[in-house]
């Protein structure tokens, strides 16, 4: 289903730190079911640690140390006050047993790891940030869904007219020195998938904004029409 | 020069050791790598304490964790340095989402300059292969890799950093990867 180089792409991915938290952690639940992508994440380490051997020795405080001793031991002693803690286990671990379970029992490893898969490499959109915009008497009026400054998902909330000869244009500002730039022009207030155009990483307290525009959109490229809405993304928790 | 085989089989027998909770085990690999891993924490997050802090919980992790060590999990050096290396960048994460905008656009977007990423390359032992397939790679996208792997950024803070659209930052990430994995292998 997956070829082994797709497998070694995702474990290199893991390993560089470069996924999201959910695929981070479900890779992290496949690696141990899954010898195959085990064996790509291993490589991937033994190949990057170069980078960190070099590295040099930093100072260290004095009391590093002493500090790793006591968490340690706190760790220690919370595990042994469990009273579920099984014999034949690692003394402070028993996930390892746990795991292996698992993985004899034939656990789906491979569905965990075609559904990772399939999230990763067709890069299934979650939003990074959503903005809710908000008219000039604090009504909803949309919401923007912007799945990584490529493509964005346009959600109308209220009943908004546009004339025959009026469009509706969204636009965003990714930063002060960009300025406003559009991300789509659409003729109905209507749900609306937004393609085709390229922005850094949309980030948390952007500004998204539609207005009333000419029909086809603004003539200048940048916002002359009253404003239909305004807001400022929030990224999803 | 240091036995990496020694090392090696020195580093997993201080793990198994570990497993079985003998804490004179974790204070040897805090001997012997513990310089190097705050330095490698400190890289990413830029901040001596922050380093030594990602790398006391990962010490913690480690000991908690060392009983799921085997060598299908690669080297135990390359195991132990994943742990702190994911600590400082979950920490440096967790940061992005917590403090104020600027501070974490200036963290990101500033902090490695192309010398000191030149000087880590150069760094690298004459004859290792990673550096002559480094050497290989064209500057972008040996610029994605080492952004990545070195510092801890994403995606997006790569495009931003390069000035380029996230689609093509991914893709350069990808590529570079992809044509070291070949040349490494």
């Amino acid at each position: 289903m997956s070829s082994r180089e797709d497998i070694r792409e995702l474990a290199d991915e893991y390993v560089l730190g470069l996924l999201d938290p959910d695929e981070q952690a479900a890779v992290e639940l496949a690696i141990e079911a899954d010898p195959a992508l085990r064996a790509a994440v291993a490589d991937s380490r033994d190949r990057f640690v170069e980078f960190d051997l070099a590295a040099g020795a930093d100072e260290i405080s004095d009391g590093l140390w002493a500090r790793i001793e006591a968490a340690t031991a706190r760790t220690t002693q919370a595990r042994t006050a469990e009273p579920s803690s099984r014999a034949g286990s690692p003394a402070n671990d028993n996930r390892l047993v746990w795991w292996r379970r698992a993985a004899a029992a034939g656990l789906a490893a491979s569905l965990v790891l075609a559904t990772l898969l399939g999230w990763s490499l067709s890069q299934a959109p979650d939003p990074q940030v959503i903005a809710v915009l908000i008219d000039d008497a604090g009504e909803p009026v949309a919401l923007v869904e912007d799945f990584g400054g490529e493509s964005a998902r346009l959600v109308i909330l209220a009943d908004i007219a546009v004339p025959g000869d009026r469009s509706i244009q969204v636009w965003t500002k990714p930063s002060e020195e960009v300025g406003p730039v559009s991300i789509g022009v659409i003729d109905a207030a209507m749900t609306t998938r937004l393609d085709g155009w390229r922005l850094p990483s949309p980030k948390e307290a952007q500004l998204y904004e539609i207005t009333l525009e000419r029909e086809g959109g603004s003539p200048t490229g940048l916002p002359t029409g009253p404003i239909l809405g305004k807001g400022f993304a929030k990224a999803p928790r | 020069m240091r036995d990496d085989t020694d090392d090696q089989g020195h580093l997993a027998d201080a793990l198994r050791r570990c497993a079985s909770g003998d804490q004179t085990a974790l204070c040897a690999i805090f001997e012997s790598e513990g310089a190097r891993l705050v330095a490698v924490a400190r890289r990413i997050l830029r901040r001596g304490d922050l380093a030594e802090e990602a790398v006391q919980e990962g010490f913690v992790r480690i000991w908690t964790h060392a009983g799921t060590y085997a060598p299908d999990r690669g080297s135990a050096r390359g195991w132990i340095y994943a742990i702190v290396r994911n600590q400082a960048i979950n920490m440096l994460r967790r940061a992005d989402r917590e403090t104020p905008h600027e501070d974490v656009e200036n963290l990101a977007l500033s902090a490695p300059t192309p010398e000191a990423m030149t000087a880590t390359v150069e760094a690298l032992d004459a004859r290792s292969s990673l550096r002559r397939c480094l050497a290989l790679l064209d500057e972008d996208k040996r610029a994605c890799v080492l952004l990545a792997y070195l510092y801890g950024f994403t995606h997006g803070e790569i495009a931003g950093r390069l000035g380029v659209p996230l689609g093509t930052a991914k893709s350069w990430v990808r590529r570079g990867l992809s044509a070291l994995r070949e040349c490494l292998s």
